[in-house]
């Protein structure tokens, strides 16, 4: 009797205590994360990121990211080299709810791709995000010239 | 009976004397002049000063209680922590961008409910702050101080970097750290307070922490690299990172850095990287901000779930 009212107490104070560990996944902005990686040849995530950009009309925000041939245009820049891998994502954007004064990206809208290979011919593709909206229109060679030509976010 | 009565007496009288014993601030207190925050509603500046003056100005009010010798001695030390972090006394001589971050700062304080302080509410009801009055600070900032990008040709001007050499340290020693553009993005935020946009850098033990769920706390070797720029608006509406401003670290090291809430902190600002700070201790400016994110290791930052919710 003794030993089972003894486990009873430990078990139930070890319950106690797993269940006051601070909830670490709340810390996480999950939702701007999902970006269907199963249909991307890469994780963009993963790549060095280049540049960010707001569209202050659709309260989005995007960022630029490219592999390590792309990311050199950071330190020499030049044009993108054959062999770049360029990726933007774009979130609609969401209040901070720990600053009053700032926003960070909610759900993923799109996910382009473009890749240089030789002779500079260029492969763009389109991916929807979870937050896609069907009315949005994108034109692949508008949306190829405007991608290479965001202006890179130049650090000393 | 005489005894006891002779014990009360004496207390009473070194009660009496230690009023003679005052801190500087109210033996040397005037009647403060009521000065309104000049360029805001009457209406917004009469709220911060009911609420916030007493303790993050030169106009404090000191009740009869506030004046007692030993209590005046712990209402003069929060006076001059306050007025270390947010001092309104010289609102006059600062410019907009600056008064505008005093206000963000100040209300960011309330909605955490960091400030006004609950031992001083206590005393100072009518410090407390209601709904309405949130909403009205709310919405003076969002209508009078958005900060609006700068209209620029949307010119590329990408050309060779000149890496900038012998970046001194900072003045708590923190050596500047070159390599984090090649460091993940662990997020990024649109500040319409301040007209910056900034990528949240993580180095590769900050996103194996995400990876592994296990950042509160940070493990011991995370860095985070916050770069601003300012905004920059091109043709077309959209808005991208124009000239750079500051780049911010956050060292975590539990054991060397435990007098500053286990992180290192350290801040070079513009394209010569000067680091930021007068004083060793100008880190508590830092502490003073991210306090209110003490339940989450001092981090603001809600990170990507970079290569987690991602893998195949």
């Amino acid at each position: 009797m003794k030993i089972s009212f003894t486990v009873g107490i430990f078990s139930f104070i070890i319950l106690l205590i797993v269940s006051c560990k601070p909830p670490v996944s709340d810390r996480i902005n999950k939702e701007a994360s999902k970006i269907s990686i199963s249909k991307l040849p890469e994780n963009p995530l993963e790549l060095t990121p280049l540049a960010v950009s707001l569209q202050p009309e659709a309260q989005t925000m995007a960022t630029l990211y490219g592999n390590s041939t792309a990311a050199k245009r950071l330190k020499d820049g030049a044009d993108y080299a054959a062999g770049s891998v360029l990726y933007l994502v774009t979130w609609k954007g969401k209040a901070d709810p720990d600053w009053f004064g700032a926003k960070i990206p909610d759900r993923v809208i799109t996910v382009e791709r473009i890749f240089i290979g030789q002779n500079g011919k260029k492969n763009y593709a389109f991916f929807k995000g979870p937050a896609h909206n069907t009315g949005l229109e994108m034109k692949k060679d508008d949306r190829e010239s405007a991608i290479l030509s965001i202006p890179v976010a130049i650090s000393p | 009976m005489k005894l006891k009565f002779k014990i009360v007496l004496c207390i009473l009288a070194l009660v009496l004397l230690a009023q003679l014993i005052r801190p500087e601030e109210i033996s040397l207190a005037k009647t403060p002049q009521a000065k309104a925050l000049t360029g805001v509603p009457q209406k917004i500046a009469k709220i911060l000063e009911t609420s916030c003056f007493d303790c993050h100005s030169d106009q404090t009010q000191w009740r009869w209680f506030d004046r007692l010798t030993p209590v005046n001695f712990l209402v003069a030390s929060h006076i001059r922590d306050g007025r270390k972090s947010l001092d309104f006394s010289h609102w006059d001589s600062l410019a907009t961008p600056q008064r505008n971050a005093m206000l963000y700062f100040a209300l960011n304080g309330i909605l955490s409910k960091e400030m006004p302080l609950s031992s001083y509410t206590a005393l100072h009801p009518a410090a407390k702050l209601n709904p309405e009055d949130i909403d009205l600070l709310k919405t003076y900032l969002l209508n009078n101080a958005v900060s609006k990008p700068a209209d620029v040709e949307n010119a590329e001007k990408a050309t060779e970097k000149q890496a900038v050499q012998g970046v001194k340290k900072s003045p708590n020693g923190i050596a500047y750290l070159p390599d984090y553009r090649n460091w993940k993005a662990i997020s990024t935020t649109e500040r319409f307070d301040n007209g910056t946009i900034r990528i949240i850098f993580g180095n590769p033990v900050a996103v194996e922490a995400i990876r592994t769920g296990k950042i509160n706390p940070w493990p011991d070797g995370t860095i985070f690299a916050k770069t601003a720029w300012k905004q920059q608006k091109a043709k077309d509406g959209s808005v991208y990172a124009g000239q750079f401003v500051q780049v911010e670290f956050m060292i975590k090291n539990a054991k060397q850095y435990a007098h500053t809430k286990g992180w290192g902190w350290a801040r070079w600002k513009g394209e010569n990287l000067l680091p930021y700070g007068k004083t060793v201790k100008f880190d508590t400016e830092c502490i003073s901000c991210h306090r209110p994110e003490r339940n989450n290791d001092y981090v603001f930052t809600t990170p990507l779930a970079i290569n987690d919710l991602n893998r195949k």
